[in-house]
């Protein structure tokens, strides 16, 4: 008999009670998502940058390349100066990725990233920092509500992104940049 | 390395493995408090938000359903899985999980693995094995980087080296990484094992990862970390492979939401962990498997109490608060996962049959725990399971049931306690105190009342 056929067999009788799926109506905070969504960005170590939109966001990314910053972008109407390499290993040296976010989430900060926006999958976790892009009117209450409005079509890859990658694994301090990228600006356009 | 590492290899009595760590009092304390700052973040996090108590309860409420379907919610997986190309392998335990990934892995000539943090491969004992078939195998979250380079187990399921000092980890980085001697600062650690890891993720032939959900309409994974090191695996090299125990999944994405927002807030108090990754597929060219993994988990389930265990989501909220954890460290539960959890989960195969005693019964873990896994209660069980199996430790097994009767004996134990009063009252400590054992180890005796509670209850309350 195969492994799958004797865990099958095996799991034919168990011993807990038979249990309904519960059904998830939890009441979401609905009084200024925005600013919810900026305090909770900001506890996770990221920035929001509300005014100026897309001009303003071009304008920075100008002047870092000026500087001779690498600027990759997969955000429409924001020019880098990278194209999308070949292959992932190539953008090891990113210093900037501009990625589009499809929508927020007011309760923890995190945005939702769809890999049909990243050129290659790895490009928001290997640059050195990240801005994501997002429209305002695309931020909502909570995680329940988030989950139902994710693209996440047969073979894809999506990812919520909270902030800049962390750890605290020494001594509980906290140290912001561990593997993936060491600031996150979320811009709101 | 110190005497708190020499207790993490081999098995023993956990009173004995928890004496060797005790040895150091300064160290215990801090270890307790940084455990206990963990509790009160994840306090804040949880006091944040009026619908706590509900996602706790529709969490158990959903791991439940799907562990009475488990066997249904597992082919719906696999088959949804496969439309989306990705392939599923299984498991009945370690060894044959362990041939699996090296098979996988042989396939592509790999040499180098990078993995992310995964309880269950530690569980499976997967990197000695497949070190033995000449792979080289890289952890890649800090912590479990950290434990590798020291050669030692993980001491907490979330924090795998919080056992260790910033001047160990600076010592062990100047021998193993080349950082400057003496340096202990935690940022520039980091950074040095950034650089480091860095170009192992760029050299790596495959990357594994654990998986904290698997979504079964969709053939998901969903895969959590901060550090963003899981994903700087899975998406460079074209080989991604995932492992999963039976009780990984959930039947929607709905129920994906309800364990996410209670996992990060119970684990460390962040709202959500910094990357919540959903894998529905490979990448362009890429291979992507998935083996999903029983191990015991089938037989578990085959006991109403036991069964409860697979509820938990590995937060690790219920070690940072067992107080008997914070005190005796990871290492002293002869087994991969320590604290409550670990009792729950591994005092089955604990050869010392001392592990269930590891506890109070407190508690404070079932309280904590997002699944509401019923931890003492489990516990609990287990003790019996041991009594019923003639498994009792030594001492209980002797002289227990002799208690049993002495206090079941109202004139026994009367005459006696009064005994005992008396010679509390006139004897001095140094004679009596061995008569106490390790209770009296760290503790003063009492000062005895002059009469007994019944004496003086017929004498106040009675009529």
């Amino acid at each position: 008999m195969s492994s799958k056929q004797s865990i099958l067999n095996a799991l034919k009788k168990v011993a807990v009670e038979p249990q309904a799926l519960p059904t998830f109506d939890v009441a979401p905070r609905i009084d200024d998502v925005i600013a919810q969504f900026e305090t909770n960005l900001n506890t996770v170590a990221g920035t929001l940058h509300k005014t100026g939109g897309v001009e303003a966001l071009q304008a920075h990314i100008d002047e870092l390349t000026a500087q001779g910053k690498q600027v990759i972008s997969t955000t429409d109407g924001i020019k880098g100066n990278r194209a999308v390499p070949g292959t992932a290993h190539q953008l090891r040296d990113i210093d900037y990725a501009v990625i589009p976010g499809d929508l927020a989430v007011a309760e923890n900060g995190a945005i939702w990233v769809n890999n049909k926006n990243l050129g290659h999958r790895v490009t928001p976790f290997i640059c050195e920092n990240l801005f994501l892009v997002i429209k305002a009117d695309t931020v909502v209450a909570n995680l329940h509500e988030a989950i139902n409005q994710i693209g996440l079509e047969q073979g894809e890859f999506g990812v919520f992104i909270a902030g800049p990658s962390k750890t605290a694994d020494i001594e509980q301090a906290l140290v912001v940049g561990a593997h993936g990228a060491c600031s996150l600006n979320v811009y709101l356009i | 390395m110190s005497t708190n590492h020499s207790s993490a290899i081999g098995s023993a009595v956990h009173a004995k493995k928890a004496e060797i760590f005790c040895r150091d009092e300064a160290r215990v304390d801090w270890h307790s408090k940084a455990l206990w700052m963990l509790r009160e973040k994840r306090d804040r996090a949880a006091a944040s938000l009026p619908e706590w108590e509900q996602l706790r309860q529709l969490g158990s409420e959903l791991k439940l359903h799907t562990l009475t379907n488990l066997g249904h919610y597992l082919e719906e997986f696999e088959k949804n899985c496969l439309d989306n190309g990705i392939l599923v392998h299984w498991a009945k335990d370690g060894v044959e999980h362990n041939q699996i990934v090296h098979k996988i892995l042989a396939a592509k000539q790999v040499k180098k693995l990078v993995k992310s943090k995964s309880m269950l491969t530690e569980e499976c004992h997967l990197n000695p094995y497949l070190e033995s078939q000449g792979i080289e195998v890289i952890d890649t979250d800090l912590g479990e980087r950290i434990i590798q380079l020291a050669g030692m187990p993980p001491s907490h399921i979330v924090v795998p080296a919080i056992h260790m000092k910033k001047e160990e980890v600076g010592d062990l980085f100047h021998e193993q990484l080349g950082t400057e001697k003496g340096a202990s600062d935690p940022l520039y650690l980091t950074r040095a094992a950034r650089a480091h890891l860095r170009e192992q993720f760029l050299s790596a032939d495959a990357a594994m990862t654990g998986v904290n959900m698997a979504i079964a309409n969709k053939g998901a994974v969903v895969v959590c970390t901060n550090e963003g090191n899981a994903d700087m695996g899975a998406n460079l090299p074209k080989l991604q492979l995932h492992s999963m125990g039976i009780d990984k999944i959930v039947p929607d994405l709905d129920s994906a939401a309800v364990l996410l927002r209670t996992l990060a807030r119970n684990a460390t108090g962040q709202p959500i962990t910094t990357y919540s990754s959903f894998y529905r597929g490979p990448q362009t060219d890429g291979e992507m498997h998935i083996i999903i993994v029983d191990n015991g988990r089938t037989e578990m389930l085959q006991d109403k109490i036991l069964a409860e265990s697979l509820k938990c989501i590995r937060c690790g909220g219920c070690l940072n608060t067992c107080p008997v954890y914070r005190r005796s460290g990871g290492y002293s539960y002869n087994y991969t996962i320590p604290g409550p959890i670990g009792i729950a989960v591994g005092a089955q195969n604990d050869d010392t049959n001392s592990i269930p005693w590891a506890c109070t019964l407190c508690g404070s873990c079932s309280y904590v725990c997002p699944t509401k896994v019923p931890l003492d209660k489990i516990i609990h069980h287990h003790r019996r399971l041991k009594a019923q199996a003639g498994k009792l430790p030594y001492g209980k097994r002797s002289y227990m049931p002799l208690v049993g009767n002495f206090m079941a004996s109202e004139t026994m134990l009367n005459c006696s306690m009064s005994v005992a009063r008396t010679a509390l009252r006139v004897l001095p400590g140094s004679i009596l105190k061995p008569f106490s054992g390790a209770w009296g180890k760290y503790r003063e005796l009492p000062v005895a009342p002059s009469s007994s509670f019944e004496t003086w209850f017929n004498k106040n309350r009675g009529k």
